[in-house]
């Protein structure tokens, strides 16, 4: 079984999240802060850590920054009601794997833990959508090899925010489960190292505040 | 009476005029009582000084005017601010009998009462002390020119220093008041708005949640309609058009389509143009399609996607739920037919649908004019 720690300021939200993740992963803490939760991650050293975008003492990126260069092992998975597109992009871009809205369902949260251990990317339809944004063309690509999407990158990721899964846009598009999934890795490596000018400017803007 | 052990010795005894002892006003006996001195060494002084050009008796009768009498409630301002004048001219009496000259005398004193109403903070009696303030300078300058004459440019450089001296100060701090307030002001309004914002929505869901907590859907309907409205208040939509763009408009059909039905939409959107007369056809057409996915599917989440691109805006209206037979819709029912397909080829747009028994979904596209 998946070993998770759970990383929210609110009580009543982990309450739900324990309950909801029951017996299909193992839990095995849980923090509030991102003071408590860098020690803690260090010494459980987690398949997957549930990581809330905002946490009251630098957001859940000071999380990751704190716990990377210690246990590159360990995989972020944001979970946020925040709809604001900066927010993500910058807990993305400081190492998650993948983000989902707080609304997901039990079924689908504990499937978006299995994926992000086995080092999938996940990506929530609202996640497809601010990516699209952020490359859609505009500024020159410096570096067309991390600025642009492919073709079928943008296909796949068109897909994700109409709603379809993994299995199904395979099946639409004739590829693998496993090709879906390389796409959609890539992407989310392009977004972590691509120095794009909107995605620099989100990352900026957030630290002026 | 009571004392606190911690009253500091050095507090200054408060002067007044007293009977007891006195020889002509009190005011000589009140002296040497609050500083302990011999009253006669007093009376000596005020007679010493009758000699500087009789600043004494002026020193006297401001004294007396200023001062209280013992035992009795503060005398009128008006007699207070007399006696404070006399008390000034006297000081000027005695700095005259000790040889200071007219020239450096008197622009002291308007300078002095040019600081003391320009103090006042009052409109008025600045305006009368910057007025003050100019006449003193003018008068310092004519009176120790002497007999080399009149330098025009010193003079008007000294009227300006020390009018930047005298209001300035003033100035500065008027303009910090004026900014505090306006801070002020604009915390406040925030305030209001965020209280009205509570108020008018948080507040009243609460209610409504309460009234309605035997109907679970109707419970989440209301959340979920709150959180909607909470969320584009808080985090506004990257790049939207504002109001009256499509991504607004969609948002309010989503809304709109989520309240009347009860079941949640997922709305994810790129990109925002301006509503005309053709894009207002793909945001009702989209609309009926949300409405129908939420009436007939069954599904328990409606998926919308909108992609502004630059040649093209496309929407996707889809659900997981049970799928239609097309054939069998008949052939008068408006909604598919007359509001989704009819509506797109009158905007020159086109609409394509398909079902299965894995779910719906209805494709609208509309190319924009280059």
């Amino acid at each position: 079984m998946k070993r998770v720690v759970l990383v929210d300021d609110h009580d009543l939200f982990r309450a739900g999240v324990r309950s909801e993740l029951g017996g299909a992963v193992e839990i095995v803490g849980e923090a509030g802060s991102v003071a408590e939760a860098v020690p803690l991650i260090l010494r459980l050293d987690p398949d997957v850590v549930l990581l809330d975008v905002h946490l009251p003492d630098g957001g859940g990126q000071a999380v990751i920054a704190g716990v990377a260069p210690e246990r590159p092992g360990v995989r972020f998975l944001a979970l946020s009601v925040s709809d604001a597109a900066e927010d993500v992009i910058d807990v993305i871009r400081a190492g998650a794997r993948g983000y989902v809205t707080k609304s997901i369902s039990g079924a689908e949260l504990v499937d978006a833990v299995r994926r992000t251990a086995d080092g999938d990317a996940v990506f929530s339809p609202r996640l497809a959508g601010f990516v699209l944004d952020a490359f859609r063309s505009g500024t020159a690509p410096v570096d067309p090899e991390l600025d642009v999407l492919t073709p079928r990158e943008r296909e796949v990721l068109q897909l994700i925010a109409r709603g379809y899964r993994y299995k199904e846009i395979a099946a639409r598009l004739h590829l693998s489960v496993k090709t879906v999934e390389t796409h959609v890795s890539a992407v989310l490596r392009k977004l972590q190292l691509s120095n794009r000018a909107e995605l620099t400017r989100w990352a900026a803007e957030r630290r002026l505040i | 009476m009571t004392s606190s052990p911690y009253r500091l010795p050095l507090v200054l005894p408060r002067l007044t005029r007293v009977e007891d002892g006195r020889a002509l006003g009190g005011v000589a006996a009140g002296i040497g009582k609050a500083l302990a001195v011999d009253p006669t060494l007093v009376r000596l002084t005020f007679a010493l000084l009758v000699l500087a050009d009789g600043a004494g008796l002026a020193a006297y009768a401001g004294a007396w005017l200023a001062l209280s009498p013992e035992d009795a409630p503060q005398t009128s301002r008006r007699r207070r601010i007399a006696g404070y004048a006399l008390l000034a001219l006297a000081g000027l009496l005695a700095l005259r009998g000790l040889g200071l000259s007219d020239s450096l005398i008197w622009p002291l004193a308007l300078g002095a009462t040019a600081i003391v109403l320009i103090r006042s903070r009052r409109g008025g009696f600045v305006a009368l002390g910057a007025l003050v303030a100019i006449v003193a300078v003018i008068a310092f300058v004519d009176w120790n020119a002497g007999d080399a004459g009149i330098d025009t440019a010193l003079e008007s450089s000294a009227v300006a220093i020390a009018l930047l001296l005298v209001l300035g100060p003033w100035a500065w701090r008027l303009a910090l008041e004026r900014d505090a307030e306006r801070t002020a002001r604009i915390r406040q309004q925030e305030r209001a708005d965020m209280a009205a914002r509570v108020h008018d929505s948080i507040l009243q869901t609460l209610a409504l949640v309460q009234r309605e907590a035997h109907d679970p859907r109707r419970v989440a309907t209301l959340a979920r309609r709150q959180e909607r409205e909470l969320r584009s208040w808080l985090y506004p939509a990257p790049g939207a058009a504002a109001e009256g763009g499509l991504a607004a408009s969609i948002d309010a059909a989503a809304a709109e389509v989520e309240e009347l039905h009860g079941v949640p939409v997922e709305l994810v959107r790129t990109g925002d143009v301006p509503v005309d007369r053709h894009v207002e056809a793909i945001v009702l057409a989209a609309r009926e399609a949300m409405a129908n996915a939420a009436r007939h599917s069954g599904a328990g989440e409606v998926s919308v996607y909108v992609d502004v691109a630059e040649d093209e805006i496309a929407v996707f209206v889809r659900d997981r739920g049970a799928g239609f037979d097309p054939d069998a819709v008949p052939a008068d029912a408006h909604g598919i037919a007359e509001s989704i397909r009819g509506r797109m080829a009158r905007a020159g747009g086109t609409a394509e649908l398909t079902t299965s028994p894995e779910g719906t979904e209805v494709e609208l596209r509309l190319r924009r004019p280059s």
